[in-house]
């Protein structure tokens, strides 16, 4: 992992076209902005990984347990 | 193209489709970014159930439902995002599925993840599975057991 220390305003420029500022740190919290094309999805890391455990466990449904 | 083409697949033995069942899923279903193809089985004549059975992978397939049929007021928003990658306007036909979870030997525990709808171009038969970060929004939604006494 690469680490970085930033102050309030400053970036960090991620390959060609994202670039992620911290706009403000207010105690235990960082307000961070992204700048990424429209193409480029973000996301909160929790619901990502939730969303793809979820996918995961629903791949192993099996049709005879299908109600009705 | 009309060519009936067969594939394998664990579930369901060898199922037949033509060019046009097929659904480019861009990035696959998290977790799974490399099956990128998929086409609908029917669970049963008439029935709800569906499944997105990978054309990339045998094993891999997942039960979905549209989620109108058992959620009144479910409408994942279409973002300007998404809108733009899937190419949809406002009269574009599309399909909403959610994905349901059965933990085996368990249908009454059957969930859907209200949170990662899979939406679909119907034209251009191109998908993607959307992330709804909204945290009223279940990933684990209990849907509800279709009654087994229900008239015939």
């Amino acid at each position: 992992m690469l680490v970085l220390t930033r102050k309030v305003n400053q970036s960090i420029i991620i390959g060609d076209d994202v670039e992620v500022v911290v706009l403000e740190v207010r105690g235990e919290q960082v307000r961070i902005g992204i700048r990424a094309p429209r193409t480029v999805v973000v996301h909160r890391k929790e619901i990502f990984d939730q969303i793809q455990d979820e996918n995961r466990a629903a791949s192993e449904t099996q049709p005879e347990d299908i109600p009705g | 193209m009309t060519t009936l083409a067969s594939t394998l697949t664990t579930r369901f033995g060898a199922i037949e489709f033509i060019d046009d069942d097929i659904i480019h899923l861009c990035g696959g279903i998290l977790g799974f970014p490399d099956g990128e193809r998929f086409v609908l089985v029917q669970h049963k004549e008439g029935s709800r159930f569906r499944w997105l059975q990978s054309l990339d992978d045998p094993k891999l397939a997942f039960l979905v439902v549209d989620p109108a049929e058992f959620f009144a007021n479910y409408a994942p928003e279409i973002t300007d995002k998404l809108a733009a990658d899937l190419g949809l306007n406002e009269e574009t036909p599309r399909l909403v599925y959610t994905i349901v979870t059965i933990p085996r030997g368990q249908p009454e525990a059957m969930t859907a993840n209200l949170a990662g709808p899979i939406v679909i171009n119907l034209e251009t038969r191109k998908g993607v599975q959307v992330i709804i970060e909204d945290p009223a929004v279940g990933i684990k939604h209990p849907l509800g057991v279709i009654s087994q006494q229900s008239a015939a």
